[in-house]
């Protein structure tokens, strides 16, 4: 609605239609300007939006690692020996000599490949495990928990194109049932086989009611699981024997790296397994056009044996089984309602791929949860006798921690190398890809990996990525920090003092104040010259700690975290000064006329009133001071900070880094690893940033609190 | 030395003063006073004779100098880096305006209380203790605070709080403190600027109730806007106007009673009968 003219004078304002349309076009302007200030919030919150996507995106995410052996295989070793190492153990690669040796004893016991039990069985008996008794229908079901299935695997690509693998594959199924007794391993149900061979029928198109035919010559390459390899061995002879013009030649390489050679490259045609293929080996082989075929060709199992002597023996449980072959001594011991006779053991040989089978079945453990002592010898059995005397004199193994020990083993012996990583996008979007990516890898692990650990902010620098930490950096920063405010401080307080309360208004005092204010505004690189120049160069004698006789020798220059603390502290000299007298000038000036007019002094009026008025701006600024110095590289960079440095800096005198020193170094390094090492770092600086201005806020709102 | 502490011997006979008042009766003097901000003139030739033990106001327009020239009996003007005062000022027979003398000295005796409440962001304790203990003394000091507060009018009402933040205080009780916190360093002369402008009418009265129950002791001077207060509380009056140069000046200073009643100058009764300012 219009507002009348009152007077009925000659309207001076817009009035009726064109004064609402003024109206509309004032507020219309004003939601533009409103809408510009929203837009660039937005934006600034988008930027920092970016920037921690980016920093998070890196920090953390998958990695592969790359072991030089295998830490399973470790284990298996250590647990062969220490079943091995037990009281009366009889240890024999021979078969038949456990056999012999069970049968005669009463308190034995002993454990063997399931074909020597059969011809045995008038002297010894397997004892049911879990309640199974052990024979070819528990066995391949898998019910029987001694037991496992093997296999071997192929692609159809290569029984199609090379005829001398199709043809091996399918002699070894129709054969392997007339070998395998005398291998030592069970036979595989018939329905598995006729699986198998329905499954090469469909691949090679091939009818297996025809005779194979002429056979072929060519080679044949297989490799994988250690328990296959004497089965597939066999069964080549054999092959040769029956007429093959070709080679076969047959690997041991443990089955996971079987399938990462059969993935990666044509070199093997046929995978031994001892179990079957996992996701993450099938997703790979089938990304590198070689999908994996499987073939069932029979299974393994361990029999537990006793004498037919033995009456008590029924049943045992795996626990059970651990302890009767590894520190139980008496019967007893197991189980209360057996005999207190000593435990006689047999065991095949440490060569024996059966020994590997129980350990890792009855035993199994991770080699972190190993107690330290077998740990030691671990150590000691895979690295050189002058590494054990160095790291005996670093510190005793009687004082080292089981992880202490722990964590040698995992960087000598397992030597496990991050040999690729992914971003937190990567590792949530492309799962399967970097699975299969993996799968290819021999001896490689996936792990999804927090760049910023515990150990990670204590761990001292290392050229070993997945080593590496922080901690130098912090004390390097913390130190540094300190120095800049026990010099900054008193001098950028008193310097305000002197300015806002004392100074009188000449010219000389005016010169002063622009020079701050222009020091404000120099570049940070240009105090990195200046501190090079005095403190580094000119103040050696100090500043390297050499006139006071301490500091490092070997460092005897200045690039020390004295200099480094000078320099902020020069650099954040006129920032504090600046916002500390705007802190003093905040003060009311009716508590300074409060003041004199009781006749105080003006010291007493500064100390008294005007500074614990102005504390809680002057804490404020001083905190985001520091945090301004924290942050700063530039200068560090050009009075020397170290590149690499291991110790903790000990005092004002030692060389040192800091945390964006750190970043920065590690940013330029080429491998990728350094960067999600950037990323983690940065993550800590921004977490100490953070809770340096939280505190700068809380203080500002306590002293606020008090002061009004 | 300084004679800034060698009171007159006595409180002298009042009825004396009603003839004409000798130099002892003076608290404090200002002779040919002229004060400068910089280069401009804000003050003009004042020569002011504060009799001691009454309440002296100092009236006029905005701009009129009458807070300067306050100002300049306890040199607070010194603050103001600009400012420049020539002429004297004669407390106990001493410039204190002379070469020799501190500021921090002539304060200590001539105490005042300002137009806003300013306590110390302190205890109510200490915003009377501080005062006492930078000026050395060496008595009781919970004696000292209760006498202060009573002596302002306070102590009934903040004995029970003593120790708690004086900004709790109501800006009347605030007023207050202020008061008890400048006599406790027991001055001769408490300089008053506008002490009640920021204040509600009941408030504003108990400040003048308790004006006059200083008096008894102290010699007060106070400016005030408020024509009125200045006829209730006050025993002589002091005049100030303002020039065409902006320059302020004493227009006409005597008893209370005859400025208000009987005004030798125009300009005084225009004032007064609210004709302008």
């Amino acid at each position: 609605m219009a507002l009348q003219n009152l007077t009925g004078d000659v309207a001076t304002y817009p009035e009726g239609a064109a004064g609402e349309k003024q109206v509309v076009g004032r507020q219309r302007r004003g939601k533009f300007w409103a809408f510009l200030f929203r837009a660039s919030t937005v934006f600034g919150i988008l930027a920092l939006l970016a920037l921690l996507y980016n920093v998070v995106n890196s920090a953390f995410g998958f990695v592969m690692l790359q072991n030089e052996i295998d830490p399973d295989v470790i284990v298996q070793q250590a647990q062969g020996e220490m079943l091995l190492n037990a009281s009366d153990v009889n240890p024999s690669e021979d078969d038949q000599e456990l056999a012999a040796g069970v049968a005669v004893d009463a308190n034995a016991i002993g454990f063997f490949g399931y074909a020597y039990v059969q011809e045995h069985s008038d002297t010894i008996r397997a004892v049911p495990v879990d309640g199974v008794e052990p024979n070819a229908a528990t066995v391949d079901s898998g019910e029987y928990p001694l037991a496992r299935p093997l296999y071997l695997y192929s692609a159809p690509s290569v029984l199609t194109e090379e005829p001398q693998v199709a043809a091996f594959l399918r002699y070894y199924v129709e054969h392997v049932n007339a070998v395998i007794d005398e291998v030592g391993y069970f036979p595989a149900a018939a329905e598995s086989l006729e699986a198998s061979l329905a499954l090469w029928q469909e691949i090679t198109g091939q009818n297996i009611s025809e005779s194979n035919g002429a056979l072929e010559a060519g080679s044949v390459e297989v490799a994988g699981s250690s328990t296959v390899y004497p089965l597939t061995q066999r069964l080549a002879n054999e092959f040769v024997a029956s007429g093959f013009g070709g080679e076969i030649n047959v690997a041991s390489t443990g089955t996971q790296a079987g399938f990462a050679e059969f993935c990666s490259n044509g070199d093997v045609d046929i995978v031994n397994a001892s179990r079957a293929a996992s996701r993450a080996e099938i997703e790979a082989c089938r990304s590198a056009r070689r999908p994996l075929a499987e073939f069932r060709v029979g299974n393994d199992a361990l029999a537990v044996v006793v004498s037919q002597q033995n009456s008590f023996l029924q049943n045992v449980t795996q626990e059970q089984l651990a302890q009767l072959f590894t520190t139980a001594e008496l019967w007893s011991d197991v189980d209360p309602s057996w005999p207190s006779e000593p435990i006689v053991r047999y065991v095949p040989g440490a060569e024996s791929g059966t020994l590997d089978f129980f350990t890792e079945t009855v035993l199994p453990a991770e080699l972190e949860d190993l107690p330290k002592e077998t740990l030691i010898g671990i150590l000691e059995a895979n690295v050189s006798s002058g590494l054990m005397r160095r790291f005996e004199s670093d510190q005793p193994f009687a004082e080292r921690t089981q992880e202490n020990v722990y964590e040698l083993v995992v960087e000598r012996v397992v030597e496990s190398t991050i040999v690729k990583s992914w971003s937190l996008v990567d590792s949530i979007f492309n799962h399967s890809e970097i699975e299969a990516e993996v799968a290819t890898v021999p001896n490689a692990e996936l792990t999804f990996r927090s760049w910023v650990t515990g150990d990670f902010i204590t761990s001292a620098q290392s050229s070993e990525p997945q080593f590496a930490g922080v901690r130098t950096a912090i004390f390097g920063s913390l130190w540094v920090i300190l120095v800049t405010i026990l010099f900054a401080l008193p001098i950028g307080v008193g310097a305000a003092i002197y300015l806002e309360e004392y100074a009188e208004n000449n010219r000389f005092n005016r010169l002063i104040e622009t020079n701050i204010n222009n020091l404000a505004g120099v570049p940070s690189i240009i105090y990195g010259m200046l501190g090079l120049a005095i403190f580094v160069r000119a103040l050696e004698v100090i500043t390297s700690g050499r006139l006071f006789d301490v500091g490092d020798p070997t460092t005897a220059n200045g690039r020390t975290i004295l200099s480094a603390g000078l320099t902020l502290a020069l650099l954040i000299l006129p920032l504090l000064i600046i916002n500390a007298r705007e802190a003093i000038r905040s003060v009311p000036a009716s508590l300074r006329q409060a003041s004199y007019a009781l006749g105080a002094t003006k010291w007493q009026t500064t100390w008294n009133h005007v500074l614990p008025s102005a504390l809680g701006g002057i804490l404020t600024v001083t905190i985001l001071a520091i945090s301004r110095a924290i942050g700063e590289t530039a200068p560090l960079v050009v009075i020397g900070a170290s590149t690499f440095i291991v110790a903790d800096p000990d005092g004002p005198f030692a060389k040192f880094t800091t945390l964006p020193i750190q970043i920065y170094q590690w940013t330029s390094r080429p491998q990728a690893e350094f960067r999600n090492l950037a990323a983690a770092a940065i993550l800590v600086l921004l977490v100490l940033l953070l809770s340096l201005n939280a505190t700068a806020v809380i203080l500002r709102n306590r002293y606020s609190r008090q002061g009004s | 030395m300084l004679k800034l502490d060698s009171k007159p011997n006595t409180k002298p006979e009042m009825p004396k003063r009603e003839s004409t008042p000798s130099a002892l009766d003076y608290a404090i003097e200002a002779k040919d006073l002229n004060v400068f901000y910089g280069n401009f003139h804000a003050v003009r030739d004042v020569n002011l004779s504060i009799e001691r033990n009454k309440i002296t106001s100092m009236i006029g327009p905005s701009g009129c100098g009458k807070s300067t020239v306050l100002r300049c009996f306890n040199r607070m003007n010194d603050l103001i880096a600009s400012a420049r005062v020539e002429g004297e000022i004669l407390f106990n027979n001493q410039n204190i305006y002379a070469s020799n003398v501190d500021p921090v000295q002539v304060r200590r005796h001539i105490g005042m209380v300002f137009q806003k409440p300013n306590p110390f962001p302190k205890s109510i304790y200490d915003n009377i203790a501080w005062g006492a203990k930078i000026n050395g003394f060496r008595g009781n000091m919970d004696e000292l605070v209760e006498q202060s507060l009573r002596g302002a009018a306070l102590w009934d009402e903040v004995k029970d709080k003593i120790h708690q933040s004086a900004l709790s205080l109501s800006g009347g009780q605030q007023q207050r403190l202020c008061i008890a916190r400048t006599i406790a360093v027991k001055p001769d002369i408490i300089l008053m600027d506008e002490p009640a402008s920021a204040l509600d009418p009941i408030a504003t009265l108990r400040i003048e109730d308790l004006m006059r129950e200083l008096v008894e002791d102290y010699t007060i001077i106070i400016v005030t806007h408020n024509m009125q207060q200045a006829s209730r509380v006050s025993d002589s009056t002091a005049f100030f106007m303002v020039d065409e140069s902006r320059t302020g000046h004493l227009m006409e200073y005597g008893p209370t009673k005859e400025v208000f009643t009987k005004p030798k100058n125009k300009k005084t009764e225009d004032y007064i009968t609210g004709r302008f300012g």
